[in-house]
């Protein structure tokens, strides 16, 4: 591996602007940091440089620990955006510079800046001053200056940022032809996804300092796992579906589905605006029925025209995962030239749609459900500050539902609707135990307690009561923390009579369960171990500070309020999650 | 100057002020009246004296010892404020530190205090018994009425003019740079001298042109603090005054030719250099 990042972590006045980042680069290989601006991306390279200090975590070239070495040490070439060119010196001292430092001769130096200007096609160049060059050349001298004394890694930050699209194509095409030619290890940082697509052998999508995906490009495209990179990575409709027995669905739950034996859960769907088919009606669709709807806006774009629909007839019955703009459910679609020649369509014509394939993101926590036992709680509840943020950055929706059950004093739950969609969220009340039992008998997976005042989180703290709850608990630890820049612990804890000898074991545990939400979730998490009484060692953690999140895992519900009701009770200052899977064998 | 037209180019490109030929007349006829003319009256001033006349005034000894204080005095200062104004200067632009805004207002001060005020609040500061002066008397160090007084209250005249110069060049110097040459290998000196200087080196001389030729004009800061002994710590302008007192006004004007013509001699020099090192700079680039 020739650049080795482990659980690198940096934090600007507390705030992890790097979080848990660990990634292997190969030998030889392009890999792209995309992000969007302050995903952390430039901070993540300028750590591999050097240039920023990690607070926590190793970074290794060519298996060599650089953690503590500074820049002028690692021997690795940087390219900036704006190019950074020396503007007092020639285009020849500027590539000599790093070969001065080192005192080389001045005929190898020579021979060297030959063969740099030759690589980068600006063979003669050499007495020119930056400023007698144009923009696309100054980052050539740059990539040559970058490379003059043949470094481990090549770190390119934005490198086209500044150039017109034209220029950017070609010193595209020159970059990757150097990387080739000198099978040298290579980073770019980029916003820009087509650039990523183009340049890319794997590329890494980091949003709020997480890296959160890695793939080849194509892998990435058709099936992300998060919806972060799949609407970062070229355009994404977002359905909300009910994934059963029998496939999946889109539209309003229907009655027999939930008679079913197993329960159906919300799924999210990606739906790619090319995987989107227009008929004029039902009948003549090649790919699956989903909804009838108007074409509103058509942009033509050359090879492809993009058009906007609205989905009428059965708009009510397909969720779109997010409605943005007011609350019609528009869909994006894209359509080649010969799908225009044998489907001509205009503004205001009604047309069917059909989908021809979707990709099911294995994300669990798809939407919210705000549940309170009036319309004003409800309403209060749907505008918390920490579940909007939460729902805008995962692009989900939040639905209002009364359930005067949860009102204070009645506790008879079987008046509870047993429908779901997603998560189900209450305010913390004295008695949130109770709807929590409530709310988990009749079918909710997951049950946020929201306090009142409750801010994003600095931390997340994992916790799951039984083995059987583990992976669950991983999974909607990882969606969640994928859309809040938070540092995640996962706490485990022995009794306090666990036997010395014993304990390394529960240190082996710890270690799987790190390495499973990395290698299942992508999750970098830190973990801690501690021995006593489980609800008093959360409690002492929880009291550290206001601004932590728990996610409490458990697979019976039954022993709830026995195990965790002190924890639950104490707990109304900082949000909880609990997490809920019937333990299997369990009916 | 390009303005890049969409429509047709008009003969004659529309600029906010009005036209070249009124703006270039009004800078001519301003030159001339407030200071090509006084200089030449100086000069015409001067001329009335016969060469002897003018030599014994010019080669007096006691006006060689202040030409000696002033020049000199002038070019220590200058120099103190290279460093020192150099090092204010990167302090202000490339550190955030609170009172940082009050010390960047501080720096203007000297420009804005009566040049008296400044010399007489010296003169308390270093005489024998005031707050710094005590504790360097023992130490056989005389500020006040010394030429390290003198140079001290120049120092502090030209500073602002130091830092202002070279703050927006420092501006300059994007961080990049230095993190560019430091994955290039370049230790912090290397970097200094081979990126920070060479893009700065223009405003610092510009700087110390400025601090030196208004440390040669100073006279009010200066007159209370040197004690004004001939031949040790008077200086040239203090020197004029005095033959303008005497009316000997010949005399004064002789001495100005003098300083007028040593400032413009150095001047010169210094923006000479510039212009060397600038095609130094463009042609071999070290």
């Amino acid at each position: 591996m020739s650049i080795t990042l482990d659980q690198v972590t940096k934090r600007y006045q507390g705030v992890p602007v790097v979080n848990d980042v660990s990634v292997e680069i190969g030998e030889g290989e392009f890999f792209v940091l995309l992000g969007p601006s302050g995903s952390g991306k430039s901070t993540l390279l300028r750590a591999i440089a050097g240039l920023t200090g990690v607070n926590h975590g190793r970074i290794a070239l060519h298996g060599r620990d650089v953690t503590h070495m500074s820049a002028r040490d690692r021997g690795v070439g940087l390219v900036f955006q704006n190019y950074a060119l020396f503007r007092h010196m020639t285009v020849a001292d500027n590539i000599e510079f790093a070969l001065r430092v080192r005192r080389m001769k001045r005929a190898d130096r020579v021979a060297r800046r030959k063969e740099l200007l030759r690589l980068v096609a600006l063979e003669g160049m050499d007495e020119r001053l930056p400023a007698q060059l144009s923009g696309g050349q100054q980052q050539r001298v740059a990539v040559a200056r970058a490379l003059a004394h043949k470094p481990e890694v090549l770190l390119l930050d934005e490198p086209f940022g500044a150039l017109d699209a034209k220029i950017r194509e070609e010193l595209r095409r020159t970059i990757r032809q150097v990387q080739r030619e000198l099978g040298i290890s290579t980073v770019l940082v980029t916003h820009d996804q087509e650039e990523a697509f183009a340049m890319a052998d794997r590329i890494g999508v980091m949003n709020l300092g997480r890296l959160l995906e890695m793939g080849r490009p194509d892998e990435l495209y058709t099936r992300p796992a998060t919806r972060f990179v799949a609407t970062f990575l070229g355009a994404a409709n977002l359905l909300l579906g009910r994934q059963t027995k029998n496939g999946i669905h889109f539209g309003a739950p229907q009655a027999h589905l939930l008679n079913g034996s197993g329960r159906s859960h919300e799924v999210v769907a990606v739906l790619r605006p090319e995987e989107v088919e227009l008929a004029p009606n039902r009948h003549t669709l090649g790919a699956s029925y989903l909804a009838a709807g108007k074409v509103e806006e058509i942009v033509f774009t050359g090879a492809l025209e993009r058009l906007r629909v609205r989905l009428t007839k059965g708009s009510e019955e397909v969720q779109l995962a997010r409605a943005d703009s007011g609350d019609d459910a528009h869909l994006e679609v894209t359509r080649t030239q010969p799908e225009q020649r044998a489907f001509a369509v205009k503004v205001g014509q009604d047309v069917a749609v059909g989908i021809r394939r979707v990709h099911v993101l294995p994300t669990p926590l798809s939407s919210f459900t705000a549940c309170a036992a009036n319309e004003t709680e409800v309403e209060t509840l749907s505008k918390h500050p920490l579940l909007v943020e939460l729902a805008t950055r995962m692009k989900t929706r939040v639905t209002a539902r009364v359930e005067p059950v949860l009102a204070n004093g009645s506790k008879d739950c079987s008046s509870l609707d047993k429908h779901f969609s997603g998560a189900a969220v209450i305010s913390s009340q004295p008695d949130s135990l109770k709807s929590i039992e409530c709310l988990l008998t009749r079918g909710a997976e997951e049950v946020f307690v929201l306090p009142p005042n409750a801010a994003s989180p600095q931390r997340v703290l994992i916790h799951w009561a039984d083995e059987a709850a583990r992976a669950a608990t991983l999974a909607v630890s990882a969606s969640l923390l994928r859309h809040v820049s938070a540092e995640a612990v996962y706490v485990d804890i022995k009794p306090e009579t666990t036997p010395e000898a014993d304990r390394p074991q529960g240190m082996r545990a710890l270690l799987d369960a790190r390495s499973e939400a990395q290698a299942v979730h992508g999750l970098e998490m830190r973990t801690e171990l501690r021995f006593g009484d489980v609800t008093g060692e959360l409690l002492r953690r929880l009291s550290e500070s206001t601004d932590q999140l728990l996610i409490l895992g458990v697979s019976q519900i039954s022993g709830l309020a026995e195990r965790f009701g002190s924890l639950l009770a104490a707990a109304s200052r900082s949000p909880l999650l609990v997490v809920y899977r019937e333990a299997e064998g369990q009916s | 100057m390009s303005a890049v037209g969409v429509l047709a180019k008009p003969l004659r490109q529309p600029s906010i002020l009005p036209g070249f030929g009124l703006t270039l007349g009004f800078t001519t006829f301003f030159l001339s009246a407030i200071v090509l003319l006084p200089l030449a009256a100086l000069v015409l001033m001067a001329a009335k004296l016969s060469w002897s006349e003018f030599f014994d005034v010019i080669l007096d000894p006691r006006a060689i010892g202040s030409y000696r204080l002033s020049f000199g005095a002038s070019l220590l200062a200058a120099t103190i404020n290279a460093v020192f104004g150099f090092v204010i200067a990167w302090t202000l632009v490339r550190y955030e530190f609170p009172g940082k805004r009050i010390i960047d207002a501080l720096i203007d001060m000297p420009f804005a205090l009566p040049t008296a005020v400044s010399g007489i609040a010296l003169t308390t500061v270093f005489a024998q018994n005031g707050w710094v002066g005590q504790y360097l008397e023992p130490l056989g160090i005389k500020v006040a009425y010394t030429w390290i007084g003198v140079t001290v209250a120049l120092t502090l005249i030209g500073m602002p003019f130091m830092v202002r110069t070279v703050q927006p060049a420092l501006e300059e110097v994007q961080k990049d740079l230095e993190d560019a040459a430091e994955t290039l290998g370049a230790g912090r000196f290397h970097i200094f001298r081979r990126i920070i200087l060479p893009t700065v080196l223009p405003a610092l001389l510009t700087g110390f042109a400025l601090a030196f030729a208004r440390g040669v004009g100073e006279y009010g800061s200066v007159i209370f603090i040197s004690g004004n002994l001939p031949m040790k710590t008077e200086i040239t302008p203090l020197l004029i005054v005095i033959k303008l007192e005497e009316f000997d006004y010949r005399g004064a004007a002789a001495l100005g030719v003098v300083m007028l013509a040593i400032s413009f001699v150095m001047l010169l020099a210094i923006n000479l250099l510039q212009a060397w090192g600038r095609r130094r700079h463009t042609r071999s680039g070290r």
